[in-house]
């Protein structure tokens, strides 16, 4: 073959010697299975010093197995001029037989023939002397290939890219949705603060709703207060307790519990005191006195 | 340069690039939206917070509820004056039982307490409560 000088990239179909052809009848069903099996079936065939890769297929009821060595095969491509990526995808000739109807004449005194749908090569002067030749064109070119990316381009196998692309583009939508839903939000947000302006007229000066708010924070504030102390002093009345006087306004209250003996009244200091009352005193006639500011 | 060798490549980086841009938009909806939006939610917040106050401490019908306050106690045992939005009642000799139903309703209204007394007079007990509104 001489040298080649490529502006595109080709298309190339390989003869016998650049791989080695199995055929086998098997009770197999799926192509992931022949294909599990390819390198066990060419054990003691093959160089154990190469590296080889396995194009399985069928054809009619026998499994076709071809071992390749693509380093092998691109070392000879460079030496021909021709780069891997210039190389779209490499068939072999096997895999085109049915189109070998009659021998396809190599530029150098040899000849690709299908011998019992085996496709080799002969040497020109082993063909009768009147013989039918077919050009050879892209009617030859089988529907699978093989690619050299793996060798020499690509560093990302099918699995890899295809595992990648799911996660960066997964990312990507949930960065989308993130960002939209921030849009969205803030939208929301902007519609709600308009409607309450919209409901209430009167709130939509800064100062109003501010004095207004101090003004009722306060007051709720000091009546929860008063409430919270009326319903802690109604907690602190047991058996032997009676209230016998009561006073709140908006400062203080003042609160005397008649006891019904000194135990009880000490027993109401106790309790008084875990919670938090901090001025009880025992007055006598067994009278606790509480008195505080709120 | 045959780019069908780098296809896997190509669609690495193009998927990467869709990442990355979504990223910048997030971050970019972050940067902007995200103080103006805290401000705005701090607001509305607020305002309905106010509103619920608005709501509790002035509301319009509590005068018809703190009429209430002078049917729960026997009338005979009542003395009553509600004068705009202030009322001074006092109770005189209510049981135990009337005691406790009418602090229970003077603890549930909201109205602002001014003063609140109670004082037993053996088994019964004299009440005299002011409140605004």
């Amino acid at each position: 073959m001489k040298e080649q000088s490529l502006s595109d990239s080709v298309n190339i179909m390989l003869t016998p010697q650049f791989y080695t052809l199995k055929k086998e009848k098997l009770p197999i069903k799926y192509l992931y299975q022949a294909k599990k099996i390819a390198p066990s079936l060419f054990d003691g065939l093959l160089e154990d010093t190469q590296k080889y890769d396995y194009l399985v297929y069928k054809e009619e009821d026998e499994w076709m197995f071809i071992a390749y060595d693509l380093e092998a095969i691109s070392d000879f491509l460079i030496s021909k001029g021709i780069k891997p990526d210039q190389v779209a995808k490499i068939f072999f000739a096997q895999q085109a037989s049915s189109s070998f109807t009659a021998p396809v004449l190599l530029e150098e005194k040899e000849a690709l023939v299908s011998l019992d749908d085996t496709v080799v090569m002969v040497p020109q002067v082993a063909l009768k002397e009147v013989y039918d030749t077919i050009p050879f064109d892209n009617s030859f070119t089988p529907k699978a290939g093989v690619t050299l990316q793996g060798i020499h381009a690509s560093v990302l196998n099918k699995k890899q890219t295809v595992g990648l692309a799911a996660f960066f583009t997964l990312f990507a939508f949930m960065f989308f949705v993130e960002g939209w839903r921030y849009t969205h939000d803030s939208q929301a947000t902007q519609e709600e603060m308009q409607m309450l302006l919209e409901d209430h007229p009167s709130l939509q000066s800064q100062y109003t709703r501010e004095s207004i708010a101090a003004k009722y924070k306060t007051i709720d504030q000091n009546e929860r207060k008063k409430r919270e102390i009326v319903k802690t002093l109604a907690g602190m009345i047991f058996k032997g307790v009676k209230v016998g006087s009561f006073k709140l306004n908006e400062k203080a209250f003042k609160v005397e519990f008649t006891c019904s003996d000194p135990k009880v009244a000490k027993r109401l200091v106790q309790l008084a005191k875990k919670m938090k009352f901090k001025s009880v005193k025992i007055m006598t006639g067994n009278v606790v006195h509480i008195e505080e500011e709120l | 340069m045959n780019w069908k060798s780098y296809k896997n490549e190509l669609i690495v980086a193009v998927s990467l690039l869709l990442m990355l841009s979504a990223l910048l938009y997030k971050n970019n909806q972050i940067s902007s939206r995200s103080q103006e939006m805290l401000s705005t939610k701090h607001s509305v917040r607020e305002f309905r917070e106010l509103i619920a106050l608005q709501k509790t401490w002035a509301n319009k019908n509590i005068s018809k509820k703190v009429d209430k306050l002078e049917k729960i106690i026997p009338s005979s045992k009542v003395k009553w004056s509600k004068k705009g939005k202030k009322l001074t009642a006092s109770y005189k000799n209510i049981d135990p039982k009337e005691l406790n139903r009418l602090m229970t309703s003077i603890l549930s209204m909201t109205v602002q307490i001014q003063e609140l007394k109670i004082n037993r007079n053996d088994s019964s007990y004299d009440v005299e409560f002011k409140c605004k509104w």
